[in-house]
């Protein structure tokens, strides 16, 4: 006996609807321009194959799959009417392009999966042929990108001061807000590798936090954070760097065992952090 | 369907609201399944026409935008290539629904087994995490990867067009030696189960090449030509890889990938497509962008979507 299929579901118009009142996660671009400094944020769609190829032949490696390579934040200086300052132009940009070009792509860099020397002895018993590796790079995209500055703008000089976090604490009014992907990969299912770019805007000064976190299962974590601080009234840009890192069952002791979320937990920078042993950090400073 | 204590019918019809079932019925449905799956070769021969379907990744509503587009269960006949949980914000509806419309039209619906239909990935991706949120414990977790194990890994249409959700493996010329893969396990890490949800075309190489990270293939030109020439086959069908354009058409037309989740991670901005093989063998790419409903859900979905402010540091 067959019985009827049942029947296809109503959708209701009103979400159709919603849509064209709801931001996209893809917008054309938006900025703000607050005393002095123009702030640019773009989110468009992934790269197409024919960007792909010209990535892939400007950088000499592969992109990662989520590759935002349209994607942009930056930060500019510009005169009293909002246009770009004649004299000692400054701008700092944050790009997937450039971040990946700081990729090591020598191959000495390389770190291997969990099970890499399991899978290559069984792999040589089948097949002694193979031996062709696709060109050795660092496919974890590790870098240590802190933002593309312009050429022969005034340079960063190194400092003593730090970032004012007591000034950041306080809940000032945000003028603006954003979250940018720059490019994002699975590492094939050994993990997770993720650059992206924060930025708030307030009255008085804004901060920037570009953040590289990578996941290589059983093997490491590594966090890389490029913070930008600028204060308006004073023209003063701060950057910081910072290194995390430690091993793989290092970080997992370091994890309460209690939380049933921990799956979870490593899929987030934010919550990873905290466990992750700071490595190194500079201040570079640049009063405009 | 004999022997099941649930009403299949009411069963999809909830599930196309989005609604969950019960604990339950989840292990019967999985259990129920698992012994029609497990009749099915490692490689099932089917008859155009069918509408092919790559990644879904638990992007449920634009799974309803396929069939509104494609046509519903049993209308149109569907192959689905893998990945169906992890990443996206439904991925226990997502699959809910392919199990029950596999179960419900056996021979209208085919499910592939992909890389994430594993123990080991979804518990890092997303699927377990889901699982334990919505049902407040592993347990509908554990009968869909243990049905997991019975998925099929590679199907031919015509005898024609050979279908995998990753691609060729160096173990395998012929597709006899898909057959006798003891294919009732978790996804190992090496070998030629492991190479057919995995690997990767490579359109500068000729031949097979070792990935950079150390385990994994990627297959060139003369490799795609070879495995077409010995099994007698035109085209290689697979998904896998994400593609802004939704597909992509490599070696001459000897091999295709399509990918049907749209705006991918809710972030991408992709497109996405299915691909319709008609009753004479004949290949269409039907693209499309996401489901209206998306921004919908985006508003009560902070996680994926964080365009609140936020005070960091």
């Amino acid at each position: 006996m067959t019985s009827m299929p049942p029947p296809p579901p109503a959708f209701s118009a009103v979400a159709r609807e919603v849509q064209a009142v709801m931001p996209t996660a893809v917008d054309a671009g938006k900025s703000i321009t607050v005393s002095g400094f123009k702030i640019t944020t773009r989110k468009l769609p992934i790269l197409n194959a024919q960007e792909i190829d010209a990535m892939t032949e400007k950088l000499g490696i592969a992109p990662p799959e989520m590759i935002f390579g349209n994607n942009i934040v930056s930060i500019e200086k510009v005169g009293a009417d909002g246009g770009a300052v004649a004299e000692n132009p400054w701008k700092i940009e944050f790009n997937a392009l450039d971040a990946l070009d700081l990729v090591d792509k020598t191959g000495n860099d390389m770190l291997k999966v969990a099970y890499s020397s399991a899978w290559q002895k069984q792999r040589e018993k089948m097949h002694e042929g193979i031996k062709e590796v696709v060109k050795p790079f660092d496919w974890t995209y590790s870098t240590n990108y802190q933002g593309s500055i312009t050429p022969g703008a005034k340079p960063f000089e190194p400092t003593e001061d730090q970032i004012p976090l007591d000034k950041l604490r306080r809940q000032d009014p945000i003028l603006f807000f954003d979250d940018v992907m720059l490019y994002e990969d699975e590492l094939a299912d050994n993990g997770m590798s993720i650059l992206s770019v924060k930025i708030r805007v307030m009255p008085a000064r804004l901060l920037l936090l570009a953040r590289f976190y990578m996941r290589l299962d059983d093997v490491v974590f590594r966090i890389r954070d490029t913070r930008v601080f600028v204060e308006f009234a004073e023209g003063l840009v701060l950057r910081e760097y910072q290194e995390r890192e430690d091993s793989y069952d290092n970080v997992r002791q370091k994890i309460p065992p209690y939380r049933d979320d921990i799956p979870a937990i490593m899929r987030d920078p934010n919550q990873m952090a905290e466990y992750l042993p700071l490595r190194s950090v500079t201040v570079e400073k640049v009063v405009l | 369907m004999p022997g099941l204590p649930v009403d299949l019918d009411a069963c999809i019809e909830r599930l196309y609201k989005r609604e969950l079932l019960a604990e339950p019925v989840i292990e019967a449905i999985c259990a129920k399944t698992k012994e029609l799956l497990m009749r099915e070769s490692n490689v099932v021969h089917i008859l155009s026409p069918v509408t092919v379907v790559g990644d879904i990744h638990g992007q449920f509503y634009d799974l309803l935008e396929i069939f509104r587009i494609g046509g519903f269960c049993p209308d149109t006949n569907y192959l689905f290539l893998g990945d169906y949980v992890d990443r996206g914000l439904f991925s226990v509806e997502t699959i809910s629904l392919l199990v029950c419309l596999k179960l419900r039209y056996p021979n209208r619906v085919h499910l592939i087994r992909g890389n994430h239909e594993s123990r080991g990935v979804t518990q890092s991706y997303g699927f377990y995490t889901e699982c334990a949120r919505k049902y407040g414990s592993a347990n509908v977790w554990h009968h869909f990867t243990d049905m997991f194990d019975f998925l099929t890994l590679s199907v031919v249409i015509n005898n024609d067009i050979f279908c995998v959700h990753g691609g060729l493996s160096p173990s395998i010329h012929s597709i006899d030696q898909i057959k006798i893969i003891d294919r009732f396990r978790e996804i190992p890490h090496e070998g030629p189960m492991a190479d057919l949800v995995w690997s990767d075309p490579d359109a500068e190489r000729d031949e097979f090449a070792l990935s950079p990270r150390g385990a994994g293939y990627t297959f060139g030109a003369q490799v795609v030509k070879k495995f077409l020439e010995i099994n007698n086959f035109s085209h290689i069908l697979r998904a896998h890889q994400l593609c802004q354009e939704g597909y992509q058409v490599l070696y001459d037309d000897r091999l295709s990938t399509v990918w049907s989740a749209p705006n991918y991670c809710y972030r991408c901005g992709n497109l996405a497509s299915v691909l319709e093989v008609d009753d004479a063998g004949s290949r269409f790419f039907n693209v499309f962008d996401q489901a209206p409903e998306n921004a919908d859900n985006r508003v009560d979905q902070q996680p994926i979507e964080k365009q609140q402010v936020e005070y960091f540091l």
